[in-house]
């Protein structure tokens, strides 16, 4: 009897791995597509916070009451080739504060092209060792204002990415991968030619502070590969950057860094083509010159191959 | 790996060029020093603002160029000069030919950074900034544009009247600058024939330390610090001799201390009231109107910013009812509702170009405010005109008491009429600029403008059309912003030019052509 299972097991494993499984990505995981494999992605994130950091003093104002923030994020993915991957998304993105007399913001974000690209993949144990890099560049579309913080829907510069990403996939479906980025960011143009950072700045130009981006997670191949299991950790650091005056609203210059810790959940279908879902959950546990956000996301993603 | 290798350089490349093509973010203005297109040779005669009479100002006779003292003084110079390290040579570059323009600069960076509101206390109370103790929290002062207008009127009269004594006693004594009487020694800045005894730049630096150090307090090391720069500057860049500089400080000495007996009696200090007082202006304005502007923040402030400085002592004006605004439409009226709705088509539709005038000019906390606005175009003009430390003083002086003065009348008509703003009148209206603390009517913003565009156009007359253009656009940027009525906007330009017009009549007559 014990056998038979154990066939069973061997079968299954066999046509598995004939089976193509189509998997959605992010620029931040270690998952590749194929050539010629396409992904359409529509996610929603509904984020909030109720207090934030002034600095590194952590606060509440009446005058903003909870901040809701609201994304919904068309995204595009694509296996140039086996080991090149490209990344596309343009988020549009609307806030407002319950409490104070100042009206939210919303408008089409920023335009981010990254390109994925698997460099490794070595067996050592029971698993596999991979090293990735995803490279992306960012712009902002439309003309919303940066300077309207914290009702502004993004910082307004140009950014490019430098990211690699390691991991060791286990045979056993357990993956553990972390993921660091230096994040170069330029400036942003603002409707005023003075502003005050530490000083009189002369210009309507405000330099974004240039950040260190840390993804790291412990995830689990469930059903076949078919779900996608992680407990995550991301933190963002500005490397330079003024904080949030007293009583103060944020502005672009600030240092702003958090880090949360949440959970992702992925469903992949097993075929060539069709629906897949994801959902997630992060909470913001510390912060500088940032919101102490509660956030989930939801999101479908549709897949098919190309000749 | 070598394709790796590759590629990470032409990344580094590219962010390298990319850094290359940021715009700069200066901290001061930057100008070639300039020859002054006049010198002024009768500018010890114009009329002073605070001095009575300028003859009551002494200093002494001083040693002529040939005496062995003032040769000892040379020499002095001469070595320091020769030991100058670079930061002395920055120093010498920064401060300029033209100093009232660094110490104006130094006082709408003091304006922006104490701009700051005082936040509520966790059980919902308000504590206000106290000279008495200006550590707090909250820290002395709360830089508002009351606040920072009657700052910058001491600063530039104080400015502009040590330099009329300065002037008056360099053409009576008429002792050369030492790059005159040496060859040895160099001038930093273009030359010319102002005598230099006493120090302008000296007379310049002492007031506006002393002045600046009463209006923030906590700022008195780093002034110091300043002022101990700009005096060394002096010396360094071949303009005096350590006698010249005494001089200067002596006269500027005598000035502080009639601009502080000023201040200390000009009713500032009164200007914020009590919520007792605050409430009974409130409810003479509902009695005589049927209407009173609240506070909409949460919690609610208790008392607006400043009711009673509408009391303050003026510059020009002789009494600030004649200045006042005539009364708002009612609430409800067809002008109400028909500026009302304009607001609200603003809200609902607003263009780029609106978008970026409400956000020019918002000169909100953190910033160095209206006035502050209005001083940086004054410098630029300034600096386009050539003008020389004396003139710069004088257009500084007579604008910013016109703003001042046009701050005072505003804030006698905010409070005597008590007019609500459009987030109080309009159920459910939002704005991209944050409400003030304060009444609506008249709208602080034009009146400001307006009175110092009255006053650039009096002293930059081919500029005249800029200057009106931007205080229109001043104006219109609050209606944009959600926060003003267009009645508010148009009658405090209305009042602010009225209030610029007594600055100008007082400047026409002060001797200078």
């Amino acid at each position: 009897m014990k056998k038979i299972y154990w066939t069973v097991a061997m079968l299954t494993m066999v046509y598995m791995s004939y089976v193509p499984i189509a998997k959605g990505q992010l620029p931040f995981d270690e998952i590749m597509m194929p050539k010629g494999e396409i992904c359409f992605a529509g996610m929603y994130e509904h984020s909030s916070w109720s207090q934030y950091w002034e600095g590194t003093y952590l606060r509440e104002n009446a005058n903003i009451g909870t901040f809701n923030r609201q994304m919904f994020m068309p995204m595009l993915a694509m296996g140039l080739t086996k080991k090149i991957n490209l990344i596309t998304s343009l988020p549009y993105i609307s806030t407002e504060a319950s409490g104070g007399t100042q009206v939210g913001q919303s408008g089409l974000q920023d335009l981010s092209i990254s390109m994925k690209v698997d460099w490794l993949q070595h067996r050592v144990g029971s698993g596999r060792i991979l090293f990735l890099t995803n490279t992306h560049f960012s712009r902002p579309v439309g003309n919303y204002l940066s300077d309207y913080m914290p009702f502004s829907i993004g910082v307004g510069a140009p950014e490019i990415g430098l990211r690699g990403i390691g991991g060791y996939k286990m045979d056993n479906g357990l993956v553990f991968r972390i993921a660091a980025a230096y994040l170069w960011r330029g400036q942003t143009e603002i409707e005023r030619n003075y502003y005050y950072q530490d000083g009189s700045v002369y210009s309507s130009f405000m330099n974004v502070p240039s950040a260190l981006n840390i993804h790291g997670a412990i995830g689990y191949w469930a059903f076949e590969n078919r779900l996608r299991l992680e407990a995550t950790y991301m933190s963002l650091n500005c490397l330079t950057g003024d904080d949030i005056r007293a009583y103060n609203r944020p502005q672009p210059t600030n240092k702003m860094e958090v880090s949360q810790i949440g959970v992702w959940t992925q469903y992949y279908i097993k075929a060539d083509q069709g629906f897949g879902a994801l959902a997630y959950f992060n909470q913001t546990i510390s912060g500088r010159n940032m919101g102490k956000a509660t956030t989930f996301g939801l999101g479908i993603t549709y897949q098919f191959k190309v000749n | 790996m070598k394709k790796y290798t590759n590629s990470s350089w032409g990344l580094i490349l590219v962010l390298w060029l990319l850094s290359s093509c940021l715009e700069d973010t200066p901290n001061f203005y930057e100008f070639e020093d300039y020859t002054f297109n006049n010198l002024d040779e009768d500018g010890g005669s114009w009329q002073t603002i605070l001095v009575s009479n300028l003859e009551n100002i002494n200093i002494a006779t001083p040693e002529a160029t040939n005496s062995a003292a003032y040769q000892a003084e040379l020499a002095s110079v001469k070595e320091s000069i020769s030991k100058m390290s670079a930061a002395e040579r920055q120093a010498v570059r920064y401060w300029s030919n033209n100093p009232t323009i660094r110490w104006n600069e130094i006082a709408l960076e003091m304006a922006a950074k104490y701009n700051l509101i005082p936040g509520p206390n966790a059980d919902g109370t308000y504590t206000l900034p106290n000279p008495a103790n200006p550590l707090g929290p909250p820290p002395f002062p709360f830089a508002h544009p009351p606040y920072t207008s009657r700052m910058l009127a001491y600063l530039s009269v104080a400015q502009f009247d040590a330099l009329v004594v300065t002037w008056h006693y360099k053409f009576q004594y008429n002792r050369e600058a030492p790059y005159r009487v040496d060859n040895a020694i160099q001038s930093a800045y273009p030359q010319n024939q102002l005598p230099a005894y006493p120090s302008h730049g000296a007379a310049i630096a002492k007031a506006s330390k002393e002045i600046l150090t009463l209006m923030f307090p906590l700022e008195a090391a780093f002034l110091e610090e300043k002022y101990k720069e700009h005096l060394k500057s002096l010396v360094h860049s071949g303009q005096n001799v350590p006698s010249d500089i005494e001089a200067g400080i002596s006269i500027a000495e005598e000035i502080v201390s009639l601009a502080k007996q000023r201040a200390s009696t000009d009713g500032m200090a009164q200007a914020q009231t009590s919520k007792a007082v605050s409430d009974s202006i409130a409810n003479a304005a509902y009695e005589r109107f049927g209407w009173k502007w609240e506070n909409t923040e949460t919690p609610q402030r208790p008392v607006g910013l400043t009711p009673l400085f509408g009391n303050v002592r003026m510059w020009h004006v002789p009494n600030v009812e004649e200045v006042r605004s005539p009364p708002p439409p009612a609430i409800g009226s067809a002008q109400f509702q028909s500026d009302a709705q304009e607001l609200q088509r603003y809200a609902s539709n607003m263009t780029v170009t609106q978008r970026r005038i409400a956000n020019w000019w918002e000169d909100g906390l953190n910033s160095y405010t209206p006035p502050g606005h209005w001083n940086k175009f004054a410098k630029i003009s300034i600096v386009k005109n050539k003008l020389n430390p004396l003139r710069a003083a004088r257009v500084f002086a007579y604008m910013n008491t016109a703003i001042m003065d046009a701050g005072v009348a505003c804030w006698d008509t905010k409070y005597y009429y008590h007019y609500p703003r459009p987030v109080e009148s309009i159920p459910g209206f939002k704005t991209i600029l944050g409400t003030p603390n304060f009444p609506a009517y008249t709208s602080g913003h034009s009146t400001f403008s307006a009175s110092a565009a009255e006053v650039l156009s009096y002293f930059f007359p081919e500029d005249a059309n800029q200057f009106e253009v931007w205080a229109e656009e001043a104006a219109v940027s609050r209606i944009y912003g959600g926060i003003h009525y267009r009645f508010d906007a148009t009658e405090g330009t209305k009042q602010g030019k009225l209030v610029g017009t007594y600055a100008v009549n007082k400047a026409k007559m002060d001797g200078a052509m």
